[in-house]
């Protein structure tokens, strides 16, 4: 009997079982309902996480003077690319208030050109993307670069925006993500490398020296330049003043020598690509006869010691890559170089190249 | 008693209405298979190949969407196609037997058509297997090569203004039931002018041998990349002697050393297979014919066991008028104007020499590969060596063979 009674036990469960299976088959058909975790709610959106950042203090302010603030706490999505209170302090930048002494149409456009109407993570970069182009809140493209890994091993993931890099990265929003720059990025929208250079006198006898040898004209065409622009002070270190050059005779120096030295022709070069390129190929450098000469220039850079950051060097060699250097300069002053033109970029240069007596023609 | 029988009849009928139930809620999918009729099998590769340099950041990448009979829209805009070959990026150097290499990878990036494609491909023909060529309609087809940017996203996914630069816009002929690799090209290197090369395959027509290994040899270099400044190269030292790239007109000499566990090219070789005349190669851009096969016995080595063997290859390419007796250059010398380039072929390629070596490295011909109670056994193959501008690329066809028994 109690044989019996087992089996019947056994049966019953059986049974159970079957049923049961044959629902959860029938369930396993459809999962229309599916409960998952309510998302956290309290991510703060993109303008108060700028307002209650003490590092960007400046930044909020520029964006509250051209009114972006509130915009940034709707919707989105929304990627901030968000300059530190250091990056500004380092363009002379200090006070709230001195956002008020600039013209506000362009204060909005270069605040505009850190904001993009979408959300930008770093994997949604292409592995060593190279000036991949995003829209921003303003009219012109951001280039984007990213080193992510190098072909002979190793991997990287350094990020570059219009030549700043991100000093920390996908920061999460409640609409969006922030990018911490370690740069305000600086684009001169429609204005080319000849209006630029026009507009800053701290470089007024190197605009003097390319009219006078005729280098000047092609810096407003369409074509590229890098231009690495001596200040005043370097060129009068190598001899060159204003007065100085209204008295040269253009006939006995070779001019793309003297002031051509300082133009690449047919490329934008960000500082950042040196890096860049270091990193994904272990090459960051760019070797170029100049302009219908036998001159060899060396550009190279990358985070230079001992500040590492951003900066580039310049190798003057005559007759080919074999010559022995007869000049280098460096430009390490971030927060002045890449500066970002319709037709190019014109970097800063402490350090002139060439003196008018190596210029002389033979 | 009575009562369990009854109830025993109970999970019967459960079980009978739990098995109907099953079938009707499996039996609803109808399957159709996709087909392709009268097809013509079709292996892409693009031979635009570079490197990611400071000096050529501004170049545009060679980075396609191929489309094959594409409907493009008023403004020329490719809005569909009936085979889409995206992500085509240029050519890996080995080109394997079996697509199962380029499978293994998370990349979309496609060094081949139909590579990574999840597409339907050709049969075994006469013993070879044509799983890396696609099924494509035979006939007349359009065939385009838009650029892409290099990101993840489907082509027709993209913005509308990036679908519009498009490389080529040709037709090709293709006819039933016929195996065609074909090349995208640079055929000239100072006016940067690119074009296809479609090239009938024969291999499966030939009555080739399953104890010798074929070769045959194609210099599909732009016209004036040997004679051109060595700055406007990419400068490689993988690349090895290839970079700077050989002249026109080339002999080969094949040498087979006996162990490719040995990694140097002074190892000893197979008697008879040192720097043996062996083929010669032109350079050829426009022309489709398939050159010649040459060929060399698989079971050369004394060491060879009929099941086995652990031979690899080396070509030597010299100008005519100098060989490996008369070869005036130093051994590790990789720049010598293009009168003398060689490749290594062992192992899985993906290694360093040991000698002081001009060479470049490909996998080894020979296929070694478990196959039935052989672990490893060794394969006679049919392939192809094409050198194009500063590269040389390897595709390698193998017969259907055993699976392993383990």
């Amino acid at each position: 009997m109690i044989f019996i009674e087992k089996r019947k036990y056994w049966s019953k469960t059986l049974m159970i079982l079957a049923i049961g299976m044959q629902i959860l088959l029938l369930a396993s058909c459809k999962h229309d309902d599916l409960t998952i975790a309510a998302p956290n709610e309290n991510i703060r959106p993109a303008g108060d996480f700028v307002k209650n950042n003490y590092e960007m203090r400046l930044f909020y302010a520029a964006l509250k003077k051209v009114g972006y603030a509130d915009e940034l706490n709707g919707a989105g999505p929304f990627t901030v690319l968000a300059p530190t209170d250091e990056a500004f302090n380092r363009m002379g930048v200090y006070n709230p208030s001195d956002f008020d002494k600039m013209n506000q149409d362009s204060l909005k456009k270069v605040i505009g050109y850190h904001l993009m109407p979408r959300k930008l993570r770093v994997s949604d970069i292409p592995n060593n993307g190279i000036d991949v182009r995003y829209t921003t809140l303003s009219d012109a493209d951001l280039y984007v670069s990213r080193a992510s890994s190098n072909p002979n091993g190793g991997a990287e993931n350094e990020l570059y925006f219009s030549g700043s890099e991100v000093m920390r990265q996908d920061v999460v929003l409640a609409n969006g993500t922030l990018q911490v720059l370690d740069n305000v990025m600086k684009p001169n929208f429609n204005k080319t490398v000849q209006a630029w250079l026009a507009g800053h006198p701290d470089y007024s006898v190197f605009v003097s020296g390319l009219k006078k040898f005729n280098l000047w004209d092609q810096l407003a065409g369409t074509a590229e330049f890098t231009i690495f622009a001596p200040t005043n002070e370097a060129l009068k270190n190598l001899g060159i003043t204003a007065a100085s050059l209204n008295e040269m005779d253009t006939s006995k120096y070779e001019g793309d020598l003297l002031f051509g030295v300082y133009l690449l022709y047919n490329k934008h070069f960000f500082v950042s690509d040196t890096q860049v390129f270091s990193r994904i190929n272990s090459n960051g450098s760019f070797n170029y006869y100049l302009k219908d000469s036998s001159y060899y220039m060396t550009f190279g850079g990358g985070k230079l010691y001992p500040t590492f950051k951003l900066g580039f060097g310049l190798t003057l060699r005559p007759g080919g890559p074999t010559g022995s250097p007869i000049q280098s300069a460096t430009g390490s002053i971030v927060a002045k170089n890449d500066n970002l033109c319709s037709n190019g970029l014109v970097h800063h240069l402490a350090d002139g190249m060439v003196t008018p007596e190596q210029a002389i023609k033979k | 008693m009575k009562k369990i029988k009854l109830f025993q009849m109970n999970t019967t009928f459960v079980w009978l209405v739990a098995c109907n139930f099953l079938l009707l809620t499996s039996g609803c999918v109808k399957v159709e298979y996709s087909k392709i009729k009268e097809p013509a099998y079709l292996r892409v590769f693009n031979n635009l190949n570079y490197v990611q340099t400071l000096g050529s950041k501004d170049n545009k990448v060679p980075f396609f969407c191929m489309l094959i009979n594409p409907v493009v829209d008023a403004s020329g805009m490719p809005v569909s196609a009936e085979i889409v070959g995206d992500f085509l990026d240029q050519r890996d150097a080995y080109a394997p037997p079996y697509p199962s290499h380029i499978g293994n990878s998370t990349s979309v990036n496609n060094p081949e058509y139909p590579g990574k494609e999840n597409v339907l491909v050709g049969p075994i023909l006469n013993g070879f297997d044509l799983s890396s060529w696609a099924q494509v309609p035979s006939g007349k087809v359009r065939i385009m090569f838009a650029y892409r940017p290099k990101n993840t996203v489907p082509f027709f996914q993209l913005e509308n203004h990036l679908k519009k630069d498009i490389l080529i816009d040709t037709t090709i002929n293709l006819t039933n039931q016929e195996v065609y690799t074909l090349h995208l090209l640079q055929k000239d290197f100072v006016s940067k002018k690119t074009g296809v090369l479609l090239r009938q395959e024969i291999f499966h027509k030939l009555p080739l041998s399953d104890s010798l290994a074929y070769v045959n040899f194609y210099n599909m270099s732009a016209k004036g990349y040997w004679q051109a400044d060595k700055s406007l190269k990419e400068d490689n030292f993988l690349l090895a002697s290839f970079q700077w790239g050989m002249k026109d007109d080339m002999n080969v000499y094949l040498s087979l050393y006996e162990d490719q566990n040995l990694m140097s090219k002074n190892g000893a070789t197979v008697p008879g297979y040192k720097g043996k005349y062996f083929a010669s190669v032109k350079l050829n851009t426009e022309s489709p014919a398939v050159s010649p096969y040459s060929s060399f016995p698989i079971w050369a080595s004394k060491s060879a066991n009929g099941i086995t063997t652990n031979i690899w290859q080396r070509f030597d390419f010299f100008v005519p008028g100098m060989d490996i007796t008369t070869n005036p250059f130093y051994d590790g010398s990789t720049d010598n104007g293009g009168n003398w380039v060689s490749v290594n072929c062992l192992r899985n390629g993906q290694l360093r020499m040991e000698s002081n070596d001009n060479a470049a490295i490909l996998p080894n011909l020979l296929v070694n590969i478990h196959s039935g109670l052989n672990n490893p056994a060794t394969f006679a193959t049919v392939n192809t060596i094409e050198v194009v501008n500063g590269k040389v690329y390897l595709t390698t066809v193998q017969r259907k063979y055993a699976p392993p028994i383990y």
